[in-house]
């Protein structure tokens, strides 16, 4: 049974519709990966997962529950958890306090225990130096926070992203080992929008691939690779 | 700060200021009153800043605490002390009510609509005819404590102190964490867990109803209310420009530029007849331009920059897998 | 090419179909409660309409700041305040009438609107937006109290003599000269609606407006844009100030209530929406005078725009929970 069911979500705005008819599923400890060009709607998609936007139409199932119209902050104190794009760190609260956010308001604890827990999951993500400001900290750091900051919901479901973007081909590499880890030790189900191919290559169990709102191939990335409808969304030209 | 220190200086100081009536003449005596009342209102004003939400509606609530106390003493003849009580409640039902409406706006919309709620009150309060008293205004038969100065002042400094125990619960419990997170950023909090409209509320109640209870002071002290003297933007203006001057977001800024600003308000207002005001006005722009952080702001940079300057030394990092660039 | 969704070709017609709904709608309303009042208290619709020219002409250059600069200037009514008042020096030691000095005082407010912009607001636009409301929070005090401070809080007026010319109409007399507020205002409307459309700045600000950081990377100067923007609508402002004085008393603290009614209208049309800014207005300056001439409710006149504002907040959240 898998964890977080999407059954034809469509968005719409005004006239324009961002996201059409698109359904799938994702089950604890998969890592799914979802790619397309530009402004094929992966950002609005992972809105609408996280409950930021409500969809026009369709239904959203996580374990079994319709949380359809569930307000965002619900979802993640129920476990579903997402990082920015753009990443918005909470300046003026320092990396420690960022990411003890999630304990303390979903997981409902007690700030000394928050911040134990904070600290533990931050030492074995590798990220120390807590005392420090946000703007203070590397890239990597950056992203490693915004990971431990969703961790911090507890969350079955997570989505990253485009979170590797930024980084050279060593941190990318231990952010995949890291996210494969994260994924089989908290037996999350893991939705990876990413850019970097290699990156799904080596991350990702199968790939869905959105073009202009729609889902136009769905498989293991092997598969996917060669479609030509998803060579031709992203190269453009007829199919 | 040494732990030591950090206890000592405030008692010192609170110390202090329990002992300044049996120091100062009256008219020094009435001024320290004056200043405490700001003081108060600065501080409640600080507490909804922190959710980054800007309120130029401190005269209205503290409006309506005033007449709420006024109305309960004419009109029920409950007790001074209980009528500053219920003056806070009224002021915080109020806010609560109105929150449901006004809580969905945010930045320029919803400032502009607490500037325009004093406006508003002071309409309704002045239209209210003979129960309101109208343009008039309310007067007390007699004053709390018998209108004693030291009895008046020390009842301005309980009030300080309640508004400062409810600033430190905000700064020290999660509320800090969820107003914060807000004001940085409303859909990271979201994805935190945090239910944004919640504590709001709580942040908009509270600086309300300190608001509420300030103004019961401030009639039970002189004993007269009337719509153009409560709902004046001075009480608006003046903490505003207080707590950005001492330093927004804590509980000793707002304190900090009471005790500058009320002090100079004192003298500027004898020197100059009209318009001393325009010295908030360019107190406010200056502070914005070059200081945002008011001074408390500044002295905490200064700390937190010869803190981390012992960090750097080596060991004082553990050491992780990979390479620490400095970005 | 994958298909594009069948919704694509109907952009543009479900749009404007919806729009066109609505307008519609508010025009019937609007279009009955201007007979009714014509055939009940005719007085009340011209007082209205005098009402709401007033509004509207202070009121645009404000929604051209935030439109373009995307800033809220909480001392824009001290602004049209203080061209008041070199109007005002211009009558009483100059002799010129203020229709006259309308161009004088409006391009030194311009150029006092620069200079305030260059050293003050500039500083604020990068930091978070809480900075500028409190800084044009500041300003605006700071200018009502030197004005305070210089000539006290007494209230001055001109006596002009064709302020009192009327109009009779039946047995309905009326004074004409307040339409001269809403003359302005229309004026103001078209002009910028021109300058916008078919000028090579006016072109340029209103890419600034969408997108200022397109705007830069196709090579418009958004920085001197910012400034000339902002220079033109206190300009503008200080032009309508010059009239105000034709039959407005002017006092220190005369421009609060209408930066307050300048915003709510501004947020009512819709940032941008020059047009909508002149039948906000209308429905504001009518719903006024309709409380005015109620007996009794005279007093409540002031907070209507209140009432107003609240009930768009109120619609325009609930439209958006449906989304």
């Amino acid at each position: 049974m898998a964890d977080l069911e999407i059954n034809a979500i469509t968005k719409r705005f005004g006239g324009l519709v961002a996201v059409n008819d698109v359904s799938f599923s994702l089950g604890c400890g998969e890592i799914l990966g979802v790619i397309g060009p530009n402004g094929a709607g992966k950002t609005t998609f992972i809105n609408l997962v996280s409950g930021v936007y409500a969809p026009t139409s369709g239904r959203i199932h996580f374990k079994g529950r319709d949380i359809t119209k569930m307000p965002a902050h619900k979802r993640a104190q129920m476990g579903i958890a997402r990082t920015f794009q753009i990443i918005h760190p909470l300046e003026n609260l320092n990396v420690r306090e960022n990411v003890m956010l999630g304990f303390i308001f979903s997981r409902r604890m007690g700030l000394p225990e928050a911040r134990r827990s904070a600290e533990a999951l931050c030492d074995s993500l590798g990220l120390t130096g807590l005392d420090r400001e946000v703007s203070q900290i590397t890239m990597l750091e950056l992203k490693k926070m915004e990971i431990a900051h969703a961790l911090g919901n507890d969350p079955s479901i997570l989505f990253l992203d485009e979170v590797m973007a930024g980084l050279n081909v060593d941190e990318t590499k231990e952010l995949v080992a890291l996210v494969q880890r994260i994924a089989k030790e908290h037996n999350i189900g893991v939705g990876v929008v990413e850019h970097v191919m290699s990156v799904i290559r080596d991350l990702t169990h199968r790939v869905i691939v959105l073009e202009a709102g729609e889902i136009i191939a769905a498989g293991p990335y092997e598969l996917v690779a060669k479609d030509p409808r998803v060579v031709a969304a992203y190269l453009g030209g007829g199919a | 700060m040494t732990r030591a220190l950090r206890i000592a200086i405030p008692a010192i100081v609170i110390a202090a200021a329990v002992l300044i009536p049996f120091v100062s003449g009256p008219y020094p005596l009435a001024v320290a009153r004056s200043v405490l009342i700001y003081m108060a209102l600065a501080l409640s004003w600080d507490i909804l800043l922190r959710s980054g939400q800007i309120s130029f509606g401190i005269a209205g609530f503290f409006g309506i605490g005033a007449y709420a106390a006024a109305l309960a003493v004419l009109k029920t003849s409950m007790s001074p002390v209980l009528s500053i009580l219920g003056a806070g409640l009224v002021a915080g039902v109020v806010a609560f009510l109105l929150g449901f409406v006004i809580l969905r706006l945010r930045a320029v919309y919803f400032s502009i609509t607490t500037l325009a709620l004093a406006e508003i009150f002071r309409v309704i309060i002045q239209n209210g005819g003979d129960f309101t008293g109208g343009p008039e205004g309310l007067v007390l038969p007699k004053l709390i404590f018998n209108g004693e100065a030291k009895a008046l002042y020390w009842m301005a400094l309980a009030t300080v102190l309640l508004a400062c125990m409810v600033s430190m619960i905000f700064q020290r419990s999660k509320l800090r964490f969820a107003l914060t997170a807000i004001r940085n950023n409303e859909l990271s909090a979201r994805s935190s867990g945090i239910h944004i409209f919640k504590y709001l509320m709580i942040a908009f109640v509270a600086s309300s109803f300190l608001q509420g209870v300030i103004g019961g002071i401030q009639l039970q002290g002189y004993g007269f209310a009337s719509p153009d003297s409560v709902f004046d933007s001075y009480y608006t203006l003046l903490p505003l420009a207080m707590a950005l001057l001492g330093g927004i977001y804590s509980t000793p800024g707002p304190i900090l530029g009471a005790i500058l600003l009320g002090v100079a308000a004192e003298y500027l207002k004898l020197k100059i007849p009209y318009g001393h005001l325009v010295v908030y006005g360019i107190i406010i722009v200056l502070v914005i331009l070059l200081m945002p952080q008011g001074l408390f702001g500044l002295y905490r940079k200064r700390m937190k920059a010869r803190a981390s300057d012992g960090e750097r030394a080596p060991g004082a990092e553990r050491a992780s897998g990979a390479e620490v660039r400095h970005g | 090419m994958t298909g594009p969704s069948l919704e694509k070709d109907s952009i543009v017609t479900d749009v404007s179909r919806s729009r066109l709904r609505r307008s519609l709608l508010w025009g019937t309303l609007g279009a009955v409660v201007v007979v009714a009042l014509l055939l009940w208290k005719p007085t009340a619709l011209i007082y209205g309409v005098q009402r709401a020219g007033l509004y509207a002409a202070v009121a645009i250059p404000m929604a051209l700041v935030l439109g373009i600069v995307h800033i809220v200037n909480l001392a824009h009514g001290e602004f049209m305040m203080v061209a008041a008042y070199l109007a005002y020096f211009a009558a009483r030691l100059l002799g010129l009438d203020p229709f006259i000095a309308l161009v004088p005082v409006a391009v030194v407010m311009a150029v006092f609107g620069l200079v305030v912009y260059l050293l003050t607001i500039k500083h604020t636009l990068k930091a978070p937006e809480l900075n500028q409301l409190i800084l044009t929070f500041g300003l605006g005090i700071a200018l009502s109290q030197t004005v305070n401070l210089m000539f006290t809080s007494q209230s001055w007026k001109l006596s002009l003599n064709y302020v009192t010319a009327s109009a009779t109409v039946g047995d309905l007399s009326f004074g004409v000269f307040d339409f001269v507020y809403a003359g302005v205002a229309i004026i103001l409307a078209v002009g910028l609606k021109l300058f916008l459309t078919r000028t090579r700045f006016g072109k340029a600000a209103l890419a600034v407006g969408q997108n200022p950081r397109g705007a830069a990377i196709v090579g418009i100067n958004v920085d001197r844009t910012y400034a000339i923007v902002f220079a033109l609508a206190v300009g503008l402002v200080g032009a309508v100030g010059s009239v105000f004085l034709t039959k407005q008393a002017i006092f220190p603290l005369v421009g609060g209530p209408y930066t307050m009614k300048s915003f709510c209208l501004v947020a009512m049309a819709g940032v941008g929406n020059i047009v909508g800014v002149l039948f906000c207005s209308l429905a504001l300056g009518l719903s006024e005078s309709i409380i005015n001439s109620i007996r009794g409710y005279a007093g409540w006149s002031n907070i209507v725009f209140f009432a107003i504002i609240i009930g768009t907040i109120l619609v325009r959240s609930f439209r958006e929970r449906k989304a």
